[in-house]
């Protein structure tokens, strides 16, 4: 039968990947976006395989209210890439150093 | 193994893979459509335990509009592609290991016992996820659920005030005008005398 | 029905904030003030309303996950003072920059409204709905100025950092739940308790997800890489909200999460917050030192603030969180003025930058140099003013669990931070004016910023109207 542990490590792999893409992405800001989606999607089979297992429906409840702020967020994201765009003609994070700590 | 054990590995492989290739091709378009591949085997998962409507939603709001949404703002913003992957050999050796570091611990960390719930019987046939979820939406959680709307409400807002801009050459059609038209403003009629044909036919 | 009563504060500003929304559609452009008056007056009212309703107990409601008590209370409270002092600041900054815009308000109002749904949470789905609706009204708030390169720089590099960093709570968060079973945060606390050290490994493992993504949030070092470029590259009136009133739903965060939700952790979570109040008292005071951008100075400065705010959290007796609560408050008041007193002037028809820029302030502006100078001293907590009362409470509280030589690191800290908020004060008073430097603020600002500036000594002087409140809201 297929264990929590499955799941679990399905969802750490996921979280890794993300994570490692966006250290590798740090140039490309609409694949960071997609990195942070694929993060959040970790998050959700973790959350939906923790409900399945301990039978209760709340974990689901919070995929789905989850799923409804990645939206806006993923709305907001896109919003601000555009409007950066438009200013800097480009999508590149390095060329981002107006701003330098 | 079971049938079960079978689509699991199918899918989580495919989507492993998948964000693999995501996060490692030149194209964005192509990345994004990773993302739907990955998106597609979360959804077959969830459905796998049993999580249908969250299963069917993801496809039908993440892949059906999200990701559209992603796929249209790839494709109108000109990207240098050749620009933005410099530097990716670069981080790859540093973040691959980071990576199999987490990966090594993360699972270490889970594989213990209190991880190891065996599965649950297979939910009864007249168990309906979708009206599980929508008894207790509507009831215990009402006020996280206006707390979404509210969240979307500051979506829309922000998303129009940061990307609606009047350009001063754009042209607009202002319905309310061109109905209110009189035909005396556009027609004009005026009085000619008849000229004669100064060629005659033959 | 009685549900509703305690959540009766968030339900008048979210209506009242959509019927703003609505009116703000049908004005015309030259009476954009009434959206200002307006949004003020639901802050005003509001405030009565918690002030009004304030219960002797905890209220739990909507199925334990929302909880009002005299801590909720208390932080609500201030959250509106401070942001109704960050809307009057920001008004005239707003008109001279073309900014003037009812989405500045709105978004402030929906961000108010988030910050009270992070106090007031009783369960991890209440905390991270109203952490979101904060962080992407803010993200949004940083963006306005949409024309400006450096501002959506810093919009986006706010939003992606937020944006992982909110992914990493959820893990945790995950994690947690999948231990417990439960997403309500004194669910957690009692399971946490009676599995006492089973299942430690597991319970760490959240742990730290959770907590790394606080400290992000919280902005302490090594988490704190957006501060510096998200204060220098905002609006400054942005600047100012995010600098002030988010600190506080912050704090309120670190409250539900770690103080309640996992106070018989105690023992773990203190090695990491040990590390994160000294890399941030020590990076923000170093850091501070050579910057010559007056933003970006008090970017570090905020940094510096929160490690002790972090000093007076990880001491784990209701001592410190009084002490860290009372931190906070006066925090978000002192970091508001400052910012406030950038927003009131402009040097030559630009906005003020560089610390260079507030030259000879005393002889133009002899009053509000002086204000800048109460609030700055505020900052070093020399005595006399509330910011000595605020450092002094934690380090005795820090002295008194057996803290001694993280006691006297801050103290030395201190000392080092002293020199760069001295050198603004040198630069108002001793170097003299080169070039034009106009208040260009209303009567309302310049009102509030004396009020500001006053209530330091005031404060200072009388500490017993704030610490009692304090102290009661650890009572429990």
């Amino acid at each position: 039968m297929i264990s929590l542990t499955h799941y679990l490590v399905l969802g750490a792999i996921l979280f890794s990947i993300s994570i490692a893409g966006i250290f590798l992405n740090r140039k490309n800001v609409i694949v960071l976006l997609m990195c942070i989606e694929l993060m959040l999607l970790a998050v959700n089979t973790n959350f939906i395989a923790f409900s399945h297992y301990l039978h209760d429906i709340t974990g689901q409840v919070f995929v789905f209210f989850i799923l409804t702020v990645a939206a806006a967020e993923a709305a907001i994201g896109l919003a601000i890439l555009v409007v950066l765009f438009r200013n800097k003609r480009t999508i590149n994070v390095e060329a981002l150093d107006d701003l330098k700590g | 193994m079971t049938f079960q054990m079978f689509l699991f590995y199918f899918f989580a492989t495919i989507q492993v893979f998948a964000g693999l290739r995501m996060i490692s091709v030149r194209n964005p378009v192509h990345a994004a459509l990773f993302l739907v591949l990955s998106f597609v085997c979360a959804a077959s998962l969830w459905i796998l335990m049993e999580a249908e409507f969250l299963g069917l939603l993801i496809v039908l709001v993440y892949v059906g509009a999200v990701l559209v949404l992603f796929l249209f703002v790839v494709m109108m913003l000109d990207i240098n592609i050749a620009q933005i992957r410099e530097g990716f050999a670069r981080y790859l050796p540093i973040a691959a290991v980071a990576a199999l570091v987490m990966v090594v611990q993360m699972i270490w960390v889970l594989n213990d016992k209190v991880f190891k719930a065996s599965a649950p019987p297979p939910a009864l046939p007249e168990y309906n996820n979708t009206e599980a979820l929508g008894e207790v939406l509507y009831t215990q959680y009402v006020l996280q659920f206006e707390i979404a709307a509210v969240i979307l409400l500051v979506a829309i807002i922000a998303a129009i005030a940061l990307t609606l801009r009047k350009r001063p050459t754009t042209k607009y059609q202002n319905p309310g005008e061109q109905i209110k038209v009189k035909r005396n403003d556009r027609v004009r009629l005026v009085q000619m005398k008849a000229e004669k044909n100064e060629v005659e036919p033959e | 029905m009685s549900d509703l009563v305690p959540v009766i504060p968030e339900i008048f500003i979210l209506t009242m904030t959509c019927v703003l929304l609505l009116v703000d559609l049908f004005i015309k452009e030259d009476q954009r003030d009434i959206v200002y008056w307006f949004s003020l007056a639901i802050l005003a009212s509001a405030f009565l309303l918690t002030y009004q309703g304030q219960p002797s107990e905890r209220e739990l409601v909507f199925g334990a996950s929302f909880v009002r008590d005299s801590l909720s209370d208390i932080l609500k409270l201030f959250v509106y003072v401070v942001s109704a002092g960050v809307f009057i600041y920001a008004r005239d900054y707003l008109k001279l920059k073309g900014m003037y815009k009812g989405e500045f308000f709105l978004l402030g109002l929906f961000a108010v409204l988030g910050m009270m749904l992070m106090i007031s949470s009783a369960s991890f789905l209440t905390l991270y709905l109203g952490l979101e609706l904060l962080a992407l009204s803010l993200y949004a708030m940083v963006a306005l100025e949409y024309h400006s390169a450096r501002a959506s720089e810093a919009a986006m590099k706010y939003f992606v950092l937020g944006a992982v960093a909110s992914g990493i709570l959820l893990y945790g968060m995950s994690i947690m739940y999948g231990l417990t079973g439960t997403l309500n945060i004194y669910e957690i606390q009692a399971r946490l308790l009676e599995a006492g050290d089973a299942g430690r490994t597991g319970v760490a493992f959240a742990m730290v997800f959770i907590l790394v993504g606080v400290a992000f949030k919280l902005g302490a070092v090594p988490f704190h890489m957006w501060v510096p470029d998200v204060y220098d590259g905002a609006p400054t009136a942005v600047t100012n909200f995010i600098g002030s009133a988010p600190k506080i739903a912050a704090f309120a965060m670190v409250v539900r999460l770690v103080i309640e939700g996992m106070g018989s952790l105690h023992e773990q979570w203190l090695q990491i917050f040990l590390v994160l109040a000294v890399l941030s008292l020590l990076i923000g005071n170093v850091l501070a030192i050579p910057q010559t951008n007056i933003k970006r100075m008090l970017a570090y400065s905020t940094i510096a603030h929160i490690g002790f705010i972090v000093l007076g959290v990880l001491v784990g007796t209701a001592d410190g969180y009084s002490a860290a609560l009372f931190y906070t408050l006066v925090y978000a008041l002192m970091s508001m003025g400052g910012f406030g007193v950038l927003l009131m002037l402009r040097r030559e028809g630009q906005e003020i930058e560089l610390i260079n820029d507030l030259k000879g302030l005393n002889d133009r502006h002899p009053w509000l140099a002086f204000m800048m100078m109460l609030l700055m001293i505020s900052m070093i907590g020399i005595p006399g003013t509330v910011g000595f009362v605020a450092k002094l409470w934690v380090l005795e509280a820090l002295i008194h669990e057996g803290f001694i030589s993280l006691a006297v690191f801050a103290v030395v800290m201190s000392v080092i931070g002293a020199y760069y908020y001295l050198r603004v004060i040198k630069t108002l008073y001793f170097d003299k004016p080169d070039s034009e430097l106009v208040m260009t603020s209303n009567w309302d600002s310049r009102l509030l910023v004396s009020a500001n500036g006053l209530a330091m000594l005031v404060l200072g002087l009388f500490p017993g109207l704030l610490v009692p409140l304090c102290v009661a809201a650890f009572a429990g």
